[in-house]
Parts: C-alpha cells; sequence; structure tokens
C-alpha cells in the first residue's frame, strides 16, 4: 500500500462530526439542589423522584472522585456542565415519524439509522434519545399487544410508577459509585423496558443516544427488567457530532432478570473519539450492571467499543439465581490517543451459575487499552464455573494493551479458567495473504476481523455490519 | 478496616539504643523516610488481599519489651537444616549473623554492611522497616565460579515474647560466572515472630544463576520477604520458591530486564493449610528487548486458609523482542480456602508475545475414580493426584543440593495437608 494511501485512511475524519442547529433549551451550567429540583419541575415528576435525586445528590458530595483506573485526564469541572438540555419541541412532542422535527431525522439519516427504513424493514423498534429527551418511539402498538412496556423514563414514572419504584436502584444503588451517584442525581432521561412473564419481546428493541448540544453531560438511565420465563433483546447505539471540549456522560444502565429471563444487551459505541491530538472527544464514564436474580436466568453483554476518548466501564453480571448464566462478549478499538478502560465483573453467587467472558482489545497510534475484570465466586456458589478470554492486538509502536484481571475464588467446587495473550499482527499472516494476492489494506481487515470474530457472532444481524464497518474505519491502514 | 499504626516513638527509640556504627546514619535516614511513607494497608492496590496488622501488632509488642535474648536454641535445627543441603552456609540468626560455618573461599567474597561505607538502598516502606531494624547486612560477591552452593540460611525463634528479626542481604555475580544460591527460611518458638528480609541479587554479563528459595517458617510466624534482582546482558536467572511454612507470608519477587538478552524463568509452589495466608506478587520490568521471562505458580490449599497470587509483567516503550509468560494454577480442596489470583500485564511495546493463564480447580474426580477401580484407596489416590500436581515444580528446583530437601519437605506438607482433608 503506498503511503499516501494510508496516510488518507489514517486521517480520515470522523464520519459523523456534525452539529444539528436547533435551539435547545437548557439550565444554566452548575449543580446543587436548585438544579435537581429543576430538573424534577420539569420533567413534572412525583415527589419520591425529587426525593430520590435530593438523596443521590446528598451522597454525591460526600464521594470522591476515583482515580483508580489506567487513563489519564484533566480534572472534570462539574459545575462548569450544563445538566438539562432539551430539544425546544419538547412542547408538543410528536405523535409519529411525520411529526419529527426533519432535521432531526436529517440527523438519524447522517448517523445511517434511517428510522423508517430501519424500524420497518428489520422490526425493530427505536426510541430514539436526541439529547436528554426522546422525540420518537415507534411500533409501540406492537410491542403493548404483547404487553411488552418500552417507553423514556420520564414516561414510565408517571405511568408505571410501582415498577420504577420497585427495581429503580435496586442493581446499581445510588452511592454504588460517584459516577452512579452524580447521575441518580441529575439524570434526564433513558429507556425503560418492561417484559411481562412468559412473553418473548416480538421485536429486537433499540436506542440510539446521541449527544449533541456543547457543554451538556448526558446522564442516562436505563431499566430493564424481564419477569419470569421472558425474553428480550436490546440494542443501544451511540454517536456525537464533533465537538472541541470533552463531553462527559455518565450512564446507568439496569438489568433484572427474574426466574428463567433472558435478557441480550448489545452496545455498538461510537462517539466522537477526539482528533489524532486528543483534543475533544466524549468521557465515557458508565455504569452498566445486569441481576441474574431469579434461577435459570441469563444476562449477556456484547459490547462493540470503537469510539469515546476515555472509555471506562465494567458491564457486569451479579449470578444470584441458580443455574443462571453471565456472558460478555467486547471488543474495544482505541486509536490516536484513545483510552479505555474496560472489562467486566462476574459475580456467583448463586449454584451452579456459569459466566464466559471474551475480550479483544486492539490498540493503534498511541492509544492505551486495558481489559480489567473481576471473577468473584462466593463461598455458597457451589460448582461455578467462569471462562476468561482476553487477548490483545497492537497496531504501532507506542500504544499499549493492558489487562488486570482480578479472580478470587471462596468455592473448592469452582472451575475458573483465564487465559490472555498479546500480540502484533504477526508478519507471516500478513506475507501469506499478500503471496495470496490479497492487498494489505484487505489482509489487515481480515485478520482483524478475525480476531474479532468470536465476539461478532453474538452481535444481532445488522449491528454486526455495522461494527465491522466501524472497525475498517477505526483500524485501515493503521498498518502500513 | 482500619489498620493498627506502628508505634514510630517506639521504634525511635530502639534504633537509638541500637549501636553506633556505621549503619547508623543509614537506620536514621530509613526511620524517618518510615514516617513518611507508613506501612503499606488494604487501601493500596499491591497490598489489597493482604493485611499488615499482625506483623504491626508483633513489632509494637516486641518495641515495648526490647529485644529478645541470644539464639543459643537455634543450634539444633541449624545443624539440621545445614546437614540436609550440602552449600557453603551463612546464617542470619535472629537478626545477627554468623559466618562460622562459612568457608571463605577464592571464589566468595562475603563483607559486612557495617564495614564499608556503600549506601544501602531502601525503596519502599518495608526496606524502611528493614534497614531501620538492622543489626548487619551481607554483600556478596562471587567472583568465579564456586565450588559449592552458596547457602543463606534465615532462622529465628520465638519462646516466651514476640519478636522481630531482620535480615538484608546483597548479592552480586560476576561476569561469566555462574552460581548456585539457597537461601532457607526457618523459624522454631511457640512466640509471635515477625521477620522481614530483603535479597537483592545483581547478575553480570553472560553469568548463569540456580536460585532456590525455601521458605519453611513454623505456622503461624509472620514472614516478609523480598527479592529483586537485575539481569546482566546475556544472563540467565533460573529460580525455584517453595513456600511450605509460615503463617502471614508475603513474597514479592521483582525481576529487572534492563539489559538485551537476558532470560529469567522463576517458578514458585505454595502449599498452604489451617491458619497461612500466603501472598506471592511477582513483577518483571521488560525495560529492553529482547530478552525472556516465564513463570509458573502452583497452589495447594486445604482448610481454613488463604493464598494470593499477583503476577506482573511491565513491557516498557521499546522493549521490542519481548517474551513474557505468565501461569498459575490453583488446587483448592477446602470449603474454607479461598485464592485470589490476578495476572497482569501491562504492554507498551509493539513487538511483544505475552501471555499468561490462570486455573482454579479441585481434583478430577474421573480421575480419582479410576485409580480407585484400580485397587487405589481414595485416600492414597488424593495424595498421589495431589502429589503429580506439585512434582513438577520440584523436579525443576534449579539447585541440585536441594533436590532431595525439598522433595522431602514438599512430600510431607502434602501428606499432612491431604490428611486434613479426609478427617
Amino acid at each position: 500500500m503506498s503511503s499516501e494511501n494510508i496516510e488518507s485512511i489514517v486521517n480520515r475524519c470522523y464520519e459523523h462530526g456534525f452539529v444539528t442547529d436547533i435551539a435547545t433549551e437548557s439550565l444554566p451550567p452548575g449543580l446543587n439542589e436548585d438544579v435537581i429540583r429543576a430538573i424534577s419541575a420539569r420533567k413534572n415528576e412525583p415527589e419520591f423522584m425529587l426525593e430520590w435525586r435530593l438523596q443521590a445528590y446528598q451522597q454525591w458530595l460526600e464521594m470522591t472522585e476515583p482515580d483508580w483506573a489506567h487513563v489519564n485526564y484533566p480534572p472534570i469541572d462539574f459545575n462548569a456542565i450544563s445538566y438539562y438540555a432539551a430539544p425546544k419541541s419538547d412542547e408538543d412532542r410528536p405523535k409519529s415519524l411525520d411529526e419529527v422535527d426533519p432535521k432531526l431525522l436529517e440527523t438519524y439519516d447522517k448517523l445511517g439509522i434511517p428510522l423508517h427504513e430501519r424500524a420497518r424493514l428489520a422490526g425493530v423498534a427505536v426510541d430514539a434519545v436526541f439529547d436528554s429527551v426522546s422525540v420518537a418511539t415507534t411500533f409501540k402498538g406492537k410491542l403493548a399487544e404483547a404487553g411488552v412496556i418500552f417507553c423514556s423514563f420520564s414516561e414510565a414514572v408517571h405511568d408505571h410508577p410501582e415498577l420504577v419504584r420497585k427495581y429503580l436502584g435496586s442493581v446499581v444503588p445510588r452511592r454504588d459509585n460517584f459516577y452512579a451517584a452524580l447521575n441518580s442525581a441529575v439524570f434526564s432521561d433513558g429507556s425503560f423496558v418492561y417484559i411481562p412473564k412468559g412473553v418473548r419481546c416480538p421485536m429486537e428493541l433499540s436506542t440510539y443516544f446521541r449527544i449533541n448540544a456543547a457543554n451538556t453531560g448526558q446522564f442516562e438511565r436505563t431499566l430493564i427488567i424481564a419477569d419470569e420465563g421472558s425474553h428480550v433483546s436490546y440494542l443501544e447505539g451511540c454517536t456525537a457530532p464533533m465537538r472541541d471540549e470533552n463531553q462527559l456522560h455518565a450512564a446507568v444502565v439496569e438489568l433484572v432478570a427474574l426466574e428463567g429471563a433472558e435478557i441480550k444487551y448489545s452496545t455498538v459505541q461510537n462517539w466522537y473519539p477526539g482528533d489524532e491530538n486528543g483534543v475533544g472527544g466524549i468521557y465515557n464514564f458508565v455504569t452498566k450492571r445486569g441481576d441474574c436474580r431469579g434461577d435459570n436466568s441469563k444476562i449477556s453483554w456484547t459490547q462493540v467499543e470503537t469510539g469515546s476518548a476515555i472509555t471506562w466501564k465494567y458491564p457486569s453480571c451479579i449470578l444470584r439465581g441458580a443455574n443462571s448464566v453471565g456472558e460478555f462478549y467486547s471488543v474495544a478499538v482505541a486509536n490516536n490517543m484513545q483510552q479505555a478502560d474496560t472489562g467486566t465483573k462476574m459475580i456467583h453467587i448463586g449454584p451452579n451459575t456459569r459466566s464466559t467472558i471474551v475480550s479483544k482489545g486492539i490498540s493503534a497510534g498511541r492509544a492505551q487499552n486495558a481489559y480489567r475484570g473481576l471473577v468473584k465466586v462466593l463461598p455458597q456458589a457451589h460448582g461455578a464455573r467462569n471462562h476468561t478470554q482476553c487477548d490483545s492486538l497492537l497496531i504501532g509502536k507506542e500504544c499499549g494493551a493492558h489487562t488486570f484481571p482480578y479472580m478470587e475464588i471462596k468455592n473448592p467446587s469452582a472451575k475458573v479458567e483465564h487465559e490472555a495473550t498479546t500480540s502484533k499482527i504477526s508478519a507471516n499472516q500478513l506475507f501469506y495473504c499478500r503471496q495470496r494476492g490479497i492487498s494489505e489494506e484487505d489482509a489487515v481487515n481480515m485478520i482483524v476481523n478475525g480476531f474479532c470474530k468470536e465476539v461478532f457472532k453474538e452481535l444481532p444481524m445488522e449491528f454486526a455490519v455495522e461494527a465491522q464497518a466501524l472497525l475498517n474505519v477505526s483500524l485501515e491502514g493503521a498498518v502500513g | 478496616m482500619k489498620q493498627t499504626a506502628l508505634s514510630l516513638p517506639a521504634l525511635r527509640g530502639v534504633v537509638e539504643s541500637m549501636s553506633d556504627d556505621g549503619l547508623r546514619p543509614a537506620r536514621e535516614a530509613a526511620l524517618r523516610s518510615l514516617d513518611t511513607r507508613g506501612l503499606p494497608t488494604l487501601r493500596d492496590e499491591d497490598w489489597k488481599y493482604t493485611d499488615l496488622s499482625s506483623a504491626i501488632a508483633i513489632s509494637n509488642q516486641w518495641l515495648k519489651n526490647g529485644a529478645p535474648a541470644a539464639s543459643d536454641d537455634l543450634q539444633g535445627s541449624i545443624d539440621e537444616i545445614t546437614a540436609a543441603v550440602a552449600a557453603n552456609w551463612l546464617i542470619v540468626a535472629n537478626g545477627v549473623i554468623d559466618d562460622t560455618r562459612f568457608t571463605p573461599g577464592d571464589a566468595i567474597d562475603v563483607e559486612r554492611f557495617s564495614a564499608t561505607t556503600a549506601p544501602i538502598v531502601a525503596d519502599r516502606a518495608l526496606a524502611d522497616l528493614n534497614v531501620a531494624l538492622l543489626q548487619d547486612g551481607l554483600r556478596i560477591r562471587v567472583h568465579a565460579t564456586p565450588e559449592r552452593p552458596l547457602g543463606i540460611l534465615v532462622i529465628d525463634s520465638a519462646n516466651d515474647a514476640a519478636a522481630v528479626s531482620q535480615a538484608n542481604i546483597e548479592i552480586c555475580v560476576s561476569d561469566n560466572c555462574s552460581a548456585e544460591i539457597v537461601e532457607y527460611h526457618a523459624s522454631v518458638g511457640e512466640g509471635d515472630h515477625y521477620a522481614n528480609t530483603i535479597v537483592s541479587l545483581d547478575t553480570g554479563y553472560r553469568s548463569q544463576v540456580g536460585y532456590t528459595r525455601i521458605q519453611n517458617r513454623r505456622i503461624g510466624h509472620v514472614f516478609t520477604g523480598r527479592i529483586s534482582a537485575a539481569l546482566g546482558t546475556d544472563s540467565t536467572l533460573d529460580m525455584a520458591n517453595y513456600d511450605i511454612g509460615g503463617g502471614l507470608v508475603r513474597n514479592d519477587v521483582d525481576i529487572n530486564l534492563a539489559a538485551t538478552g537476558a532470560a529469567a524463568n522463576f517458578n514458585g509452589l505454595y502449599l498452604v493449610g489451617d491458619n497461612q495466608h500466603i501472598d506471592n506478587h511477582t513483577s518483571v520490568e521488560h525495560r529492553v528487548g529482547p530478552a525472556v521471562s516465564s513463570q509458573e505458580y502452583r497452589g495447594i490449599l486445604n482448610g481454613s486458609c488463604r493464598a494470593v497470587w499477583n503476577g506482573k509483567a511491565i513491557v516498557f516503550e521499546g522493549a521490542d523482542g519481548t517474551d513474557a509468560t505468565q501461569a498459575n494454577h490453583n488446587l483448592l480442596l477446602s470449603e474454607r480456602s479461598e485464592i485470589d489470583a490476578k495476572p497482569e500485564l501491562e504492554i507498551y511495546a509493539e513487538d511483544v508475545k505475552c501471555a499468561h493463564g490462570t486455573t482454579v480447580g479441585q481434583l478430577d474426580e474421573t480421575a480419582l475414580f479410576y485409580l480407585q477401580s484400580r485397587g487405589i484407596d481414595k485416600m492414597q489416590g488424593r495424595q498421589m493426584l495431589t502429589h503429580a500436581f506439585a512434582v513438577d515444580l520440584v523436579s525443576r528446583t534449579p539447585v541440585d543440593a536441594t533436590r532431595d530437601a525439598v522433595n522431602a519437605l514438599v512430600s510431607a506438607r502434602l501428606e499432612e495437608l491431604i490428611r486434613v482433608q479426609a478427617q
């Protein structure tokens, strides 16, 4: 491959970098009780939610920002962030897609998420989150027929307060960690899913998050409850337009799987990673946790992380029910100045619980990519089983790949295995492909895709295609 | 959890009462440094699983009571150990150097810290504690290939009162020499004891070092020991660590690969039973390449006990041609045992091959059934399978002279461990 060619690919701009010019109605920057009251009031929340937020805020004030992750960034000024932004059209929210602001639809088009087409062809109901308020929800009727509740968090607070009260904070408590507490205090909106007993959700549910207005923190809150014997697959995709200042994203995702239920949660995260000098980009500090509360339940996390300046998240499973299963499949790509510290926690509490971890890290440019994981087997978890595999691929001389796996085993009948490898793309593999007439760029692509295949095969079809495309954009030509 | 603090005023009192020799400035500097650093607590990432409270409590008691009596009661044990392993023995008994059994020869020079003005390095809190309370240290230079292995026996006794001892040894192996070294730790007595040891090893150009370290202290006695090795160009270090005894034990093995062509191969076996907590922390710094490191640690746990293994490999920028492997395998045989394992890799170079593997499991029931079907009783079958898990590392001891002794110690300890399970 000619060096010009490499350069043009390496310097390829962030394709999703644009700003939609819609007037937004924001609160002034800063955080105090009044801001929280204002957020709560604007959303017409019942008293219990306000109480909950204020308690979280008090707890957050007592906490200190964690610094143990393998990432570096300048200190965040939490008082310089505006904690609420909603598109102006909030007053008269659209009833159908036709009523949606065409500019907004254009935004999604640029992102490659044509709502109509996608919704119709793929049979996916999309609860699109634009900044902090849901603006369009499709296929509600079909879901309602099955008894599935799929709505924005704010709607759920009004329409299903009993479910919200019962499950909110039951997986990720308010004071779980610094960013979870912050999120609990100021969360703007998010998605709420409830699958009733024995129901197999008739379609895959999907939400697109998107951070738009400058200087607005995005504090999403997602809560998914799968009642006994139900099944749901949930897709989450994220992109953010180009901004020079770093933007904070501190989301919380809580999953509850009751007896025999199964939740599959897939994420493709492609937020703006900053430019090649590390200017701009999203700080993605997210708490995601699933609770296999009932026997024979299953929670599966699949993530493809290609964006964000800093990614700091550990989708976890608490395997409480007997025979419950936790899975974590991850591809994390860090290029240029990106930093990623990601992994999972599998807490084995119930007997015969099983977990699988497959993590693939790819580092290129001057990026730092770390896997951090915990497998904990408690004394009562007889017959617990874990297999962990984390592999790292290095592309370039200045990047770093790190693994920090913790294993804490307190039961003698547990079987735990962990293996990890780190290597670069082998010259032999490249040579073999070249010798068969495959261009260097295609060869690298093939090798990287092969490296990630174990994870991609876990993704729903349309996500897998997008994920491969994202990977190619991020990495093509990084090896010359 | 709040950790008891070390009584610094009492420590200062003891340090001031120690003999006014050449070590005094180093002791005082260490005391000041300890004051600022403070001993590690559970909040320190490297000490997350190991609580030094008992070591601190013993130290405080000892500081209050003053130094214990002489070490006459140790002669029997010393005779036994030195007879079991044929080596040229240097002994540190209750922190006091005893070179009466050492035959000075052409190959090895020995001098005491107090006899020279060379600086004494203390780069962390436990080293500060060591230097502050150090009676004297040994500086050993191997400048030709010795006929017999060099033996270093650190042995302590604690009878009625709590006791604390320090040992500090620097070993330098010159260019083109090969040396076999045995580091042996033992202790006797009913009382509480805390021993804190530092060994630093420097290997010269193209030197070869075989190093066997046996820790067989009394169950219940506290031990923290560190060995740091800096490897020279094209030199090899072959090391084996055997943890048989001890109560709270923390071993730190730090390997620095700052010269090309160096190879470090180190293994460890820990046999952990009731009332034991054995923590092995290893760290390998690949500063240049090509260089090779490989480590394999195996543990057998039975009874109310805990083991920790934390293996870290850091590959620095530019250390291309690094090949680093880590393996840790554990047999967990009791409901009251816990293993905390953490293999870490930090890689900042590109052309590297790094891999680690960790497993935790129990004896294979099918294998046990097979043995039983052949007329071997269950207990014996367990013994055989457990022994088979350990024997691989026993046979790899790099110092031939220790082979029989290690074998005997491991077999005896395993028999004890398995018997406990059968009861």
